[in-house]
């Protein structure tokens, strides 16, 4: 029998003053797996993963995370933004940012303690910035800023990681040490969802695509679901059939 | 000048008590309000406690307990009414400080000789502190000070990233309304001192100073608690040693106030000499690899 799945959308919808920003998505997530959201700006990609997170209601379906109602299952769940929306000149180190992962688990009035310190230096390394520790977070490159936050995620131990655009603006070597990290983290259990532009790596990273246009067109294995007919119904004008089977997205 | 002369007498010595607490919480607060960029909202809150110090002193009453309920009142009408997204944070603040501000400028312009009254509100007497007014001023601080180390971690946090704390479980409008309550305590407790209009200089101008120095925010803490205080102590001896060996009168809250931001421009001048300094340590590190 397989064991139950992490995450399960039933014709999700969400809509802001009656407007629905992503409508009827439908899916599952087992342990383990990893899904890419797929499709252009304005999509509801981000509004999607706000909605797993239980930070917008949904108008109507459902959205279940480990069994449970977004809201109730945080403490399993991580989220990581993309660096570059994070103040560089705010006045933290990288440790600092990984150990924040841990204040959940930590509670009011208490300090972080030697086993969450541990946890956050392990989850540095993780990224391959155990060096860097000691670093203050804007010094650090675009690439090492999304690293840290990976591993303040990973500082958090999820069973669900959440990520917007994990490899916007990062360098070939942040971007393998990413999906490294990632790969580990899946082998551990955790289920994985991220919003991404880049085909090539929702291939590399991803075994699941969801193909969203405000609706969704497609969810299913990669190989067989990121197809030149659904790409072309996702992306509109913005596809261009190659010969063969190749399509090519123009980013707007 | 001496710095400690002055403090022989009892009046002295419990105004430097008064500066000297009230210098370090409003730098640790202050930090907090820098870093989420609310400057503004400290502004408006010592309008708004303004009408409630009024009343206060109609009734009769305590001073601090009348600033003490306006300020508690909004704080939670900023923290909602901010979080509605018809108004929006910039003119709620508007709204709430100018209405609030003229109540009590209307209520006081009823009374005989208010240009009195109003100068004293506006501006403090730090040096008429009495023996229960300290009390008062310390029982206040010592509220905001065990707030403070219940949500500084969170705060920071949502200071930081906003996104991930709300993601974590952290409710925005709960922390908003905790630093708003912080900030309120802050204005509260300074009232008597250094009247409704100078305190944001105590809240915001040691923090923005430590700002420029630190690079991080426990140091920037220290710091920031570290010229409130001396602010507060060398404003007080400035002011009492020129009135005495001058004989110019000048008003104990603003010299403080004037010396907070002589300190601001130092650590603004400091601030590029340091960051010099800190490339060559970088620099010689990385050549002795």
């Amino acid at each position: 029998m397989a064991p139950d799945p992490v995450l399960v959308l039933q014709r999700a919808t969400v809509a802001y003053e009656r407007d629905p920003v992503v409508e009827g998505v439908d899916g599952e997530v087992a342990a383990g797996q990893s899904v890419a959201l797929i499709g252009p700006n304005g999509a509801g990609k981000s509004t999607l993963i706000r909605a797993v997170l239980g930070l917008v209601p949904l108008t109507s379906g459902t959205i279940e995370v480990l069994g449970r109602a977004p809201q109730a299952a945080r403490r399993q769940v991580a989220y990581v933004p993309q660096a570059e929306t994070l103040d560089p000149e705010f006045p933290v180190s990288a440790l600092q940012v990984v150990l924040m992962g841990r204040y959940p688990r930590v509670g009011w009035v208490r300090r972080p303690g030697a086993a969450d310190r541990q946890a956050a230096q392990r989850a540095l390394a993780e990224v391959g910035l155990a060096e860097r520790a000691s670093a203050r977070f804007g010094t650090l490159s675009g690439g090492q800023r999304q690293r840290v936050l990976l591993a303040r995620a990973i500082a958090q131990e999820p069973r669900l990681l959440l990520l917007d655009e994990p490899f916007n603006g990062v360098d070939a070597l942040s971007q393998d040490l990413l999906l490294v990290a990632l790969g580990r983290l899946r082998a551990g259990g955790a289920a994985v969802v991220m919003a991404t532009h880049d085909l090539g790596l929702a291939h590399l990273a991803c075994d699941e695509v969801c193909l969203l246009n405000r609706h969704q067109i497609g969810f299913g294995p990669i190989g067989t679901t990121l197809t030149p007919e659904l790409l072309r119904a996702t992306y509109g004008g913005q596809a261009l059939q190659l010969r063969g089977d190749g399509v090519i997205v123009a980013r707007p | 000048m001496n710095l400690f002369q002055p403090f022989a007498v009892p009046y002295m010595q419990r105004a430097l008590v008064e500066v000297l607490v009230l210098g370090a919480l409003a730098g640790a607060v202050g930090v907090l309000v820098v870093l989420r960029r609310l400057a503004f909202v400290g502004d408006a809150l010592t309008h708004t406690v303004f009408p409630g110090v009024v009343i206060a002193h109609l009734l009769g009453r305590s001073l601090l307990a009348g600033a003490l309920a306006f300020g508690v009142l909004t704080a939670v009408l900023l923290t909602t009414l901010g979080s509605h997204r018809r108004v929006g944070n910039d003119a709620a603040l508007a709204i709430l400080l100018t209405s609030f501000f003229s109540l009590g400028v209307v209520l006081i312009s009823r009374t005989r000789g208010f240009t009195a009254d109003l100068t004293v509100f506006l501006f403090g007497r730090v040096l008429a502190v009495d023996r229960s007014d300290l009390y008062q001023t310390l029982a206040v601080a010592a509220v905001a000070a065990l707030t403070l180390a219940v949500v500084h971690k969170e705060l920071v946090l949502r200071a930081f990233d906003p996104e991930a704390a709300a993601a974590m479980g952290y409710r925005a409008g709960v922390l908003d309304l905790a630093l708003n309550l912080l900030i309120a305590l802050v204005v509260v407790a300074a009232v008597e001192a250094v009247g409704t209009v100078l305190v944001i200089a105590l809240i915001v101008v040691p923090a923005a100073a430590a700002r420029l120095l630190a690079d991080r925010v426990g140091a920037m803490t220290a710091l920031a608690c570290l010229l409130g205080a001396a602010g507060g102590w060398l404003g007080l001896a400035v002011s009492y040693q020129v009135s005495v060996d001058h004989d110019l009168r000048l008003a104990a809250g603003a010299t403080i106030v004037v010396v907070l931001v002589g300190l601001f421009l130092l650590a603004a001048a400091a601030a590029p000499l340091r960051r010099r300094l800190g490339r060559g340590r970088v620099a010689a590190e990385g050549g002795a690899r």
